[in-house]
């Protein structure tokens, strides 16, 4: 039971990583705490299920179209309504949790509630890793998660746009001195963060349904690793989805399932409580950020 | 090259810059010698276009009221209103004051954000001169620039300056806060930069002895207002110059 643990909390870790990695890179880059996050993720797997049910598209297709349209969605968040509260972070947090609502409600209002909302898996197989069945879904999520890492961490250091990123994370009035467009970067970021939401819900959802509820738990998640990992370091959120990743599934086979969510929250708070800017956070004013 | 008319800039009701016109010349290195809170900062802000980007930014919120009245022509054409990027693309670069450096990346990714604009191979190619102006920084390349030391940090900051291939480069206070040493280094690489590459500067100071001897023109501003101009020359025999900046 113990290594099966181990296994599944690995597994869970890396799905917390990809949940919490889209809402960490928006705020290191343009301060912008991006609430929808969560509303991102389903309204993805919404799109998804649309494209595939209702106009046959195929799998993968529905898949990367619905990336690119929840891309949109935030960069169009962004130019029409966050451009005018940018900095502010109190109307930040407000206006996209507000929209969040608004996305994830509406699903709920239209009836999209039930178990026939789900995605296929991408291969239906599983393996036995040390004692423990594994299907192959979870697998391909720990794979594409290093992958995702390794593309993002290539886009970040070594393309104009990434150092971009770079320069307007670290000074933006500075950057702006070598033709650094803030406010075009500013909203790359935001639909880049959406999209990496987007991107979690592609190969996550297959597990389990759509569910809206699943929309808020995805926001707390994301919340919980970047708060403890210190928000906007990469680093501290991979270190973070570990601790997190470990002791839910800890609490879940050895307290009981109904303590997990628990857990984060508890995480929160103790970290706010010991180190407030997280266990790696540059972020000195994160109590007034969050 | 450049030719500022009549400038007022106001933050809400405050004026920062009161009627101020000047012209810098092809080729030129012009000085504007102001003390603490004259307008220096606000002028630099203003002919690189910052002050536009806050002005956006200040009314989107409802913050601080920021207008801008006068014209400011370079190469013969208007730019009052226009964004920062935009006079970037135009050759404008501006090196703000006390040596603004991203100090999580390294001298050579602070070269190559700098390098936004350019091409790979031009990146490749102006960090090169970036370095032979500059050689001290050779050694610090895969330093962290929070780590450099103030003067490093000032040659790093007109390297990245650089990267911006300008035809106008604005140094607001390059000399604040470094050693006498440093601030000699510092003025002889700026005059190497611009015989070698004639490019036009126009430089901010409130320390009037190491610069005036390097500056073909120099104005001086007080309180936002024009109070001297003339050669470098003139203005250093200038008694009030003497008097105020030289302590003699």
């Amino acid at each position: 039971m113990f290594v099966g643990t181990v296994v599944y909390a690995l597994i869970n870790s890396v799905i917390l990583l990809l949940m919490a990695i889209g809402f960490n890179l928006t705020f290191g880059i343009s301060g912008v705490s991006n609430f929808a996050y969560g509303a991102f993720y389903i309204l993805s797997a919404f799109v998804t299920w649309m494209l595939m049910n209702w106009i046959g598209v195929p799998y993968f297709l529905s898949a990367v179209l619905s990336i690119i349209f929840t891309a949109f969605i935030g960069a169009v968040m962004y130019r029409f309504i966050l451009i005018r509260v940018r900095g502010q972070v109190l109307s930040e947090v407000i206006a996209t949790f507000g929209i969040g609502l608004i996305i994830l409600e509406f699903f709920r209002y239209l009836g999209f509630v039930g178990i026939e909302y789900s995605l296929p898996v991408f291969i239906d197989h599983s393996f036995v890793i040390a004692g423990t069945y594994v299907d192959m879904q979870r697998i391909l999520i720990v794979v594409f998660c290093i992958v995702l890492i390794l593309l993002l961490w290539l886009f970040i250091h070594h393309t104009s746009i990434g150092l971009a990123f770079r320069g307007i994370a670290q000074d933006e009035r500075t950057a702006l001195t070598f033709g650094i467009d803030s406010d075009w970067i500013a909203m790359l970021s935001v639909s880049m963060g959406a999209a990496l939401a987007a991107i979690a819900a592609t190969v996550v959802v297959p597990l389990g349904t759509i569910s809206v509820g699943e929309g808020y738990d995805v926001l707390i998640n994301a919340l919980a690793v970047c708060i403890i990992g210190g928000l906007g370091s990469t680093g501290g959120v991979i270190v973070a989805s570990l601790v997190v990743g470990f002791a839910q599934r800890f609490t879940d086979t050895y307290i009981g399932p109904h303590w997990t969510m628990i857990v984060s929250l508890v995480a929160i708070l103790l970290v706010l409580i010991v180190k407030p800017s997280g266990l790696y956070g540059k972020q000195k004013e994160l109590e007034e950020r969050i | 090259m450049l030719e500022v008319q009549n400038l007022l800039v106001f933050f809400e009701n405050a004026l920062a810059l009161n009627d101020f016109s000047m012209t810098v010349k092809k080729g030129e290195i012009v000085g504007v010698i102001g003390s603490n809170s004259a307008g220096k900062t606000t002028l630099m802000n203003t002919l690189s276009g910052l002050i536009i980007d806050m002005a956006i930014k200040e009314r989107r919120k409802g913050g601080e009221r920021i207008t801008v009245y006068g014209r400011i022509l370079y190469q013969g054409k208007e730019i009052t209103t226009t964004r920062p990027t935009d006079r970037v693309k135009r050759g404008i670069a501006l090196a703000r004051e006390r040596h603004p450096v991203f100090p999580e990346s390294s001298v050579m990714e602070n070269l190559k954000i700098a390098g936004y604009l350019r091409t790979r191979a031009e990146i490749k190619e102006v960090s090169e001169y970036a370095f032979k102006v500059f050689p001290a920084l050779m050694p610090l390349k895969s330093r962290k620039a929070g780590f450099l030391s103030g003067g490093e940090q000032q040659m790093l900051s007109i390297g990245m300056s650089l990267m911006v291939k300008p035809k106008l480069l604005l140094l607001d206070e390059p000399l604040l806060g470094l050693s006498p040493m440093m601030q000699k280094t510092l003025i002889s690489a700026i005059c190497n930069l611009q015989r070698e590459s004639r490019i036009t500067v126009l430089i901010t100071e409130q320390f009037a002895r190491p610069v005036l001897p390097i500056i073909d023109r120099g104005y001086v501003i007080e309180n936002g207002m024009l109070t001297l101009s003339g050669t470098g020359q003139e203005l250093m025999d200038n008694p009030e110059i003497k008097a105020a900046y030289f302590g003699v």
